[in-house]
């Protein structure tokens, strides 16, 4: 069998022009300093003349000072619902205890004079919690919500993070957000009710 | 020497070490880290503060210094100590002492006494630039040997080639320019350079593109950072220096990026000239005598100082713009393209003068 010689093309051809690079280095400075001076400006527009975020082009968020806007299906640490009347929503009915994967909540109920019932304690193990939010989903009375806290959740004690019924509740209005959103989800339990 | 021309010297020299060690050095830190950051649309070091005042990061540099002091001076096992401890002062010091011939100013009369804004003027000015900036290859290739390690000496051997080629390129890319003045002294080539057309980029700006490549690569900075290519060398020739003797390396990198752009604006860019009007001009503007003569001296001064940090500015976009070369590139760049070019720009520009075509400045 003869040799057979195969030419291999290597990349592209370039002219002398485009091989002294002298073109493509300028088009790359002009693309870094055109950059820097538009980022300069709006950043002289933020801090020195007062100009609002939206003018912003490095989306950098200046951390503890400034914080994200979580979106609304975010599901943040689990908290309970507490009612307009001052009272916790939930029954202790004990499904989202039986429904959370990892088993991190634990309920014991009671009953008022009144014949209301409600939890005596509620303890959710934040160090458990996967967030997977179907404590939420299962719910009966919009009782325990995914809230929107995200940050500072680690703490140096494990102890710290088992948190009990009172580091749990927050007032209705303040997750008005949330609840709106899990009404009007195409996939709510409250549209088949 | 009497004594006002001691004293004369003496503050120019304060001025010229001042304004490298105390502003530039520290300045550029900064502008490196926060000019970088605005151009890749990030925020950049701007935490470090004092009474809470952070001064958009530029306290960031007094920090970097203030840790880098009280760090562990290591000398690795088996390095050679005395060798070790020499290296990062024998790339300073050059790196500053190039500066000495740089003429920051014209000469004004101030009380009878007529001052020039140079510490050395020498006749061969230029060559002591370029003979001062090959110690400073000493610095880094001995620095490389003696860490014992053998990124560093991968470092300083690739450091050694590359700042010998250029070394070479450089001084034949000036010789045009050296042609145009028919001087070797700096201060004669600022004073020719009175009038905006006289200006070296106006006939010789080939000259300057092709100095400027070299100069970067003289000085080692990406896209010429083989010697250092911290994804291939870890830090190359400084691997094994910290504390003070890593902000020596890095003090005379800054520095040296200060001469690059002092030569450019003497050399191309006028010196401390402003375009269109001339020194007695400008005396006159800010009405004569000793006041007029300060004056016009500061506003000089200023001038000079204000082409610099641009010339350092577009050395610093380049800086954050390309990618580093490879090594073979960068041989061949200085070897097969700008030697040759700067060789072909000899010829031209000797022809041109001799034909009448580039009218030398008087």
């Amino acid at each position: 069998m003869a040799i057979t010689i195969k030419k291999i093309e290597r990349g592209p051809k370039l002219t002398l022009w485009e091989r002294s690079f002298v073109p493509e280095i300028l088009r790359g400075m002009w693309i870094t300093s055109r950059h820097f001076f538009h980022n300069m400006k709006t950043l002289t527009q933020e801090f020195a003349l007062g100009g609002g975020r939206s003018k912003r082009s490095i989306m950098t968020l200046y951390y503890p000072e400034e914080r994200p806007v979580t979106p609304v299906a975010y599901r943040g640490r689990p908290v309970l619902v507490r009612g307009a009347n001052g009272l916790e929503k939930c029954v202790a009915c004990g499904l989202c205890e039986a429904a959370c994967p990892p088993h991190c909540i634990s309920i014991v109920g009671a009953e008022r004079d009144n014949g209301d019932r409600y939890p005596t304690t509620y303890t959710l193990d934040g160090a458990k919690c996967i967030f997977c939010g179907r404590c939420e989903e299962v719910c009966p009375k919009e009782a325990i919500v995914m809230s929107d806290d995200w940050a500072e959740l680690c703490t140096y004690d494990r102890g710290e993070m088992l948190y009990d019924k009172e580091r749990l509740l927050r007032p209705e209005a303040s997750l008005a957000r949330r609840l709106a959103f899990l009404r009007n989800n195409a996939f709510s339990k409250a549209r088949y009710q | 020497m009497d004594t006002a021309a001691i004293l004369e010297t003496g503050a120019k020299l304060a001025f010229v070490i001042g304004i490298n060690l105390g502003f530039f050095a520290p300045v550029l830190a900064w502008v490196e880290r926060k000019q970088s950051a605005v151009m890749q649309d990030r925020i950049g070091a701007n935490r470090a503060d004092i009474f809470g005042f952070t001064v958009i990061g530029l306290f960031h540099s007094l920090a970097d210094a203030l840790k880098l002091i009280f760090k562990e001076d290591f000398v690795p096992r088996g390095a050679d100590v005395t060798m070790h401890r020499l290296a990062p002062m024998i790339a300073l010091i050059p790196a500053l002492m190039g500066m000495a011939v740089i003429p920051f100013g014209g000469t004004y009369e101030i009380g009878g006494h007529a001052v020039n804004l140079v510490v050395a003027d020498l006749d061969m000015g230029l060559l002591f630039v370029f003979a001062i900036a090959s110690v400073a290859t000493y610095g880094v290739v001995i620095g490389a040997w003696a860490s014992n390690n053998n990124w560093s000496m991968l470092g300083g051997l690739r450091a050694a080639a590359q700042m010998f080629s250029y070394e070479v390129t450089m001084g034949l890319t000036i010789i045009g320019l050296l042609m145009y003045y028919q001087s070797l002294s700096l201060v004669e080539i600022v004073a020719k350079q009175e009038s905006f057309w006289n200006w070296g980029i106006i006939y010789q700006w080939p000259a300057f593109i092709l100095f400027l490549a070299c100069a970067i690569a003289e000085n080692k900075r990406v896209p010429f950072d083989i010697p250092e290519a911290e994804s291939e060398i870890v830090a190359g020739y400084f691997t094994e220096y910290s504390g003070m003797k890593f902000i020596m390396f890095w003090t005379a990198e800054f520095i040296e990026v200060v001469t690059i752009s002092a030569l450019c604006v003497v050399l191309f860019f006028g010196g401390h000239h402003c375009a269109f009007i001339s020194d007695a001009g400008l005396v006159a503007l800010f009405g004569g005598g000793d006041l007029g003569n300060i004056l016009a001296m500061l506003f000089g001064v200023a001038v000079f100082l204000v082409k610099v940090c641009v010339l350092i500015f577009i050395q610093m976009i380049i800086r954050w713009t390309l990618p580093r070369f490879r090594y073979d590139q960068v041989m061949m760049l200085g070897w097969k393209m700008i030697l040759p070019l700067s060789l072909v720009w000899i010829l031209f520009v000797g022809v041109a003068i001799l034909t009448g075509l580039m009218p030398t400045p008087a």
